[in-house]
């Protein structure tokens, strides 16, 4: 799995900068260069040897057309390549992949950030929508996830008490990550009990964060002299789904699993139980448990089960997103988490995974989770 | 459009609010056309695509296949919830109508969400007064009426479709000024200074300031004073008026290299000298910032360059 | 090393505004034309990576999410790439590196605006940093200007020379059964038509247009068997430059210069001038395709005037720039790259129709964005390369 062959691209570095829900002192070029500045530290390779940028961003969430423009020089891509994905950062991974897989360059970086907290964040997720038909009933994330739960507890027989579970291991997780700004899991009766958009309470919804995450891909030859212990990109696969909500399956993803399937076709790996880490993202706790299943880590409307069972602790062991969704960098966070202890750079987080050589990551992106996207890896044994 | 409300002097500098807010005349197709024309006369327009797929609302393109529509059929305004949910801002439902392939979102009205089920038989309620958007079809509400409709195939009268929907888009923000934007015009506010930041390595002073060089990426840690005089890098003479537009034209735009430092200041070069033939200021010219009487902690604390006479210029 | 080929092209016919068609049907249009060019359907293509100017322009947030319906793309890999003007061009250049990578064969681009919905410089006004300028900006209009009135003083870059710029690419656009602005002008027109933001006038300026344009993308036998005449991709790059970097004079192109570079040493060209038949680049004012020239090694720095005065760049000259008129004829600003590398691909195969330059086999392409700081160059060939 390890030899250099050509075409292999491994992440060699990658970094985040705290997942707070309002970084209010700092601005967006502040986030995005101490990102790069860490993912670029200490491992010997300077700007001068990167060889382009791809990144993720939003215009919406920025309040800036073209925002990329005004932060190249935070990204470090000054007189560089570059281009905007925007979509999570886990496409702009893919791109950045694909670029070094067919030789066209070296070293890559790819950057991905929001600040949601200078934005409203309905409008970033109410202006996704088509502007004729759904966008003025007045649907938005919420009643979007409440409408996908009502119909998935009632398939499987779950109640919405029952997605505490869910939503307390990802806190709980999310309180041992230190990037990201939770203490202790939340306690107050509101946050459990609340009705967001019914069945759906607060502590389902995904927590929109700030922060800025930045990863260092490179080529075989420079993996293997840079990387103490390179994480292969093994596979990546990626799917869309049709725009209108209702016109989607009313309790599954079937464009996460093509988004999963062809990843793992490309892995060769029969199942995505085979993976030491799984780190995704879920807008909700419905959301989470759709992915999951999508997947295949677990049989359909099942998913809940994976909560109830202290062994699947490689399921999101960095809390996930609904703690911290830094909505354009989730998906590349979710890389970052599981790159970080695939090499062995978070240290000894003590949950047992210490050995994890193998994880599969996925991003999503749209209104309602409408685009997917799987990337696997493997860490140098 | 873009209005940016300066903050009170006495609040401190963390955030400054601006909005994006722009008209747009939006058009909806020809099948979501005829379907939002036909809502005037409190008609619901399917669209048939390929293999007999009906889409209601109508549209040009079936997401399921890609298909284009075939041929427009009318449905009753009445089908069952198919799901629903209910936040702060109402009950939101997906309906299905009789005789068609695929649900669509919108409001549930007059409704008492205890008593919605799955599989309620809802109608239309219809807004007082058409406005030519898709609220006048104001949402569904519980059906006293148990009986189902089938579609009527291809009807012969049907609207033109709607051309243009008017939509008006309004995006609010807090922009953190942060530490370096922060000094920067705090200066500018209450001591009239302008400081920039000098780069470790290329030695170059930044302005505004920020944590790392654009071009070399080494820190900066070094606050420089950078004089209110300077040198046009670049201007033109704008006359064009456009929606949205802050300032009144003719004015001149200009780029601006202040003494001290090496990058681009973005403001308007006016005075009598400079206004007596706009087209006569030049790249090259020097110029020094005329203060206002605001003192926001914004570029609008300055009110303009003016010409900096040779005689006067300290350079 | 795999080589990648265009194998099929697809425009709308471009038009002030289009009130027949939504903003996902206009991109549709452009697509189905690009697939009936390559013989295939959608079923044969692996991938689409859209490419549109800023959400603002339309009102809708990643618009290709509602795109997807409109080009029957359920359950493909679908992405939008965004790089101001330049986009559709930056959108190519992540398709071939998908197909080099090996993860897809087949790519559809489509790249488009439906400007007539939204307020054009009100929308690129909001490029400008809110702390920074922004209530000066008209777009990137006086910037444009600014830097134009730079480059008349220091590269003798004179209003006349603009002129002719519109002249010849209003003429060639007559031509262009693609383009909705058919009137040719005179220097002396252009010359006292209404500044706008002087030095640029009105007739400097291209048309506000809503438009799409598709292009197919494959590789080797692959492109050979979906059609016997491919147009192989030489070279493509896309790079990018500080907009507050130190000392950044505008008065030539930086990121062009660098991507020009490295497209030409991929490409094996040393005398662009010599060794292209054709060129297609994005001018967003007259000004800019003075500053191309120079950027692009057509001329030498200062150059820019004599060569369009030289008559070398009309059609029937030694390298005709923007035989279709470029963005005076047509610009739908997403879509006005892909335009250009489309337009290139038709000259270099021979399916340029009335406005094809003779035994066009190499063509130069150039396209770019935000405030002049993101460029891209391609070199796009009959010969495979
Ligand atoms: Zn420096
Ligand atoms: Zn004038």
């Amino acid at each position: 799995m390890t030899s250099s062959t050509p075409g292999r691209v491994a992440v060699v570095n990658s970094a985040q900068t705290l997942l707070t829900s309002s970084w209010s002192d700092r601005q967006h070029i502040d986030l995005i260069s101490e990102a790069v500045s860490r993912a670029l530290k200490g491992t010997g390779i300077r700007l001068e040897d990167v060889d382009f940028v791809i990144d993720s961003g939003s215009d919406f969430l920025d309040g800036r057309s073209i925002s990329n423009c005004g932060f190249l020089g935070a990204m470090g891509a000054h007189h560089k390549e570059e281009s905007r994905v925007e979509e999570d950062g886990l496409w702009s991974l893919t791109y950045a992949a694909n670029k070094i897989a067919c030789g066209s360059a070296a070293v890559g970086l790819v950057v991905a950030y929001s600040k949601p907290s200078e934005s409203d964040v309905s409008a970033f997720w109410t202006g996704l929508l088509e502007p004729f038909i759904q966008r003025p009933t007045g649907l938005d994330q919420f009643s979007a996830a409440g409408l996908y739960a009502q119909r998935y507890l009632a398939k499987a027989g779950l109640k919405a008490d029952d997605l505490h579970d869910v939503s307390r291991r990802a806190w709980e997780r999310a309180a041992r990550n230190p990037f990201v700004d939770v203490d202790e899991v939340p306690d107050d009766r509101s946050f459990w009990f609340e009705d967001v958009a019914t069945p759906l309470r607060r502590s389902d919804m995904a927590r929109p964060v700030d922060g800025a995450v930045a990863v260092l891909v490179a080529n075989a030859e420079v993996a293997d002299q840079i990387a103490k212990r390179p994480v292969w990109i093994t596979g990546q696969g990626s799917a869309i789904d049709q725009h209108f909500l209702a016109a989607r399956e009313p309790d599954s993803l079937p464009a996460c699993e093509a988004a999963g399937r062809t990843a793992l076709r490309a892995t060769g790996a029969a199942s995505a139980k085979e993976f030491d880490i799984v780190e995704v993202s879920g807008t909700s706790t419905v959301g989470e448990l759709m992915v999951l299943e999508a997947l295949g880590l677990a049989e359909p409307h099942r998913g809940i089960d994976l909560y109830r069972d202290e062994g699947s602790s490689g399921i999101n062991p960095s809390g996930g997103a609904l703690p911290a969704d830094v909505i354009m960098a989730t998906g590349l966070a979710r890389l970052h988490e599981a790159a970080s202890r695939l090499s062995g750079r978070t240290g000894s987080p003590q949950d047992g995974l210490d050995n994890a050589r193998t994880a599969l990551v996925h991003g999503t992106g749209g209104f309602a989770m409408q685009n997917h996207c799987v990337v696997t890896m493997a860490a140098a044994s | 459009m873009t209005t940016i409300h300066h903050a009170d002097p006495s609040e401190t500098m963390e955030s400054m609010p601006a909005q994006i807010s722009m008209p747009y005349t939006l058009t909806p197709g020809q099948a979501t056309g005829i379907f939002l024309a036909e809502l005037r006369n409190r008609r619901l327009i399917g669209s048939r695509h390929g293999d007999g797929t009906i889409l209601v609302p109508a549209q040009d393109f079936c997401g399921s296949t890609g298909e284009p529509v075939t041929n427009f059929v009318e449905v009753a305004a009445a089908g069952e919830l198919q799901a629903f949910t209910t936040t702060a801002r109402g009950t939101i439902g997906m309906v299905l109508i009789d005789g068609t392939s695929t649900p669509f979102v919108h409001q549930i009205l007059q409704a008492d969400p205890a008593a919605l089920e799955i599989g309620t038989r809802v109608e239309a309620v219809w807004a007082v007064e058409a406005t030519g958007t898709f609220l006048d079809l104001a949402g569904f509400r519980p059906a006293g009426n148990p009986n189902t409709f089938e579609p009527r195939e291809s009807p012969g009268d049907l609207a033109e479709p709607l051309q243009q929907v008017d939509y008006r888009m309004t995006l609010d923000y807090q922009h953190a000024y942060g530490q370096y934007y922060g000094t920067l015009f705090d200066g500018v506010k209450n001591s009239r200074r302008i400081r920039g930041v000098r780069c470790s390595e290329c030695r170059k002073v930044l302005l505004p300031p920020r944590s790392h060089c654009d071009v070399c990426f080494a820190p900066t840690h070094e606050w420089i004073d950078v004089k209110p005089t300077g040198t046009i890098q670049a201007c033109s003479v704008v006359h064009i008026e456009f929606i949205g537009q802050r300032l009144t034209p003719p004015y001149i735009y200009a780029e601006i290299v202040l003494d001290g430092s090496s990058t681009r200041l973005i403001h308007m070069v006016g005075g009598d000298a400079a206004n007596a033939d706009k087209h006569a200021v030049e790249p090259g010219n020097r110029v020094r910032a005329v203060w206002s009487e605001r003192r926001t902690g914004s570029l609008a604390d300055i009110e303009h360059f003016e010409l900096l006479p040779a005689d006067e210029d300290p350079s | 090393m795999t080589r990648v080929a265009i194998v099929g092209t697809g425009q709308t016919v471009h038009a002030r505004r289009r009130t027949d068609v939504s903003q996902a049907g206009l991109a549709r249009e452009a697509a189905v034309e690009a697939l009936a060019d390559a013989g295939l359907t959608m079923d044969d293509i692996d991938s689409v990576v859209v490419a549109s100017g800023p959400a603002m322009f339309g009102a809708v947030n990643q618009p290709e999410k509602w795109l997807v319906d409109a080009l029957g793309a359920r359950y493909k890999p679908l992405v939008r790439v965004t790089s101001g003007g330049g986009t559709g061009l930056a959108g190519a250049l992540a398709a071939i590196n998908q197909i080099k990578a090996g993860a897809a064969r087949r790519v559809l681009v489509v790249a488009y605006d439906k400007l007539s919905e939204g307020q054009l410089q009100a929308s690129i006004s909001t490029l400008y940093d809110p702390f920074w300028g922004r209530e000066f900006a008209v777009g990137i209009m006086g910037f444009s200007a600014a830097y134009w009135h730079a480059r008349i003083k220091r590269l003798g870059h004179t209003e006349e020379a603009a002129a002719m710029v519109a002249v010849k690419n209003r003429h060639h656009a007559m031509a262009n059964p693609k383009a909705h602005v058919k009137k040719e002008v005179t220097v002396e027109e252009v010359l006292a038509s209404r500044p706008l933001c002087w030095p640029i006038k009105i007739l400097d300026v291209p048309p506000i247009s809503d438009g799409a344009c598709a292009v197919i993308l494959a590789a080797d036998q692959d492109a050979e068997s979906i059609t016997s005449t491919p147009a192989w991709i030489h070279g493509m790059a896309y790079y990018c430059e500080a907009d507050n970097a130190a000392d950044r004079s505008m008065l030539q192109s930086e990121p062009l210069q660098i991507a020009a570079a490295n497209v030409y040493k991929a490409a094996g060209i040393t005398n662009p001038f010599r060794q292209f038949d054709v060129a297609e680049v994005q001018e967003p004012y007259t000004c800019f395709e003075l500053s191309y020239y120079e950027g692009l090694g057509l001329c030498p720095a200062g150059g820019a005037a004599e060569l369009v005065a030289s008559g070398a760049t009309t059609m029937g000259g030694e390298l005709p720039v923007n035989p279709s008129g470029g963005c005076m004829g047509a610009n739908p600003i997403g879509a006005t790259a892909l335009i250009r590398l489309a337009e290139a691909a038709m000259q270099v195969t021979g399916k340029a129709g009335a406005h094809q330059v003779p035994n066009a086999s190499r063509a130069l392409v150039q396209a770019g964005g935000g405030w002049a700081n993101l460029r891209g160059v391609a070199v796009v060939g009959a010969e495979k390369n």
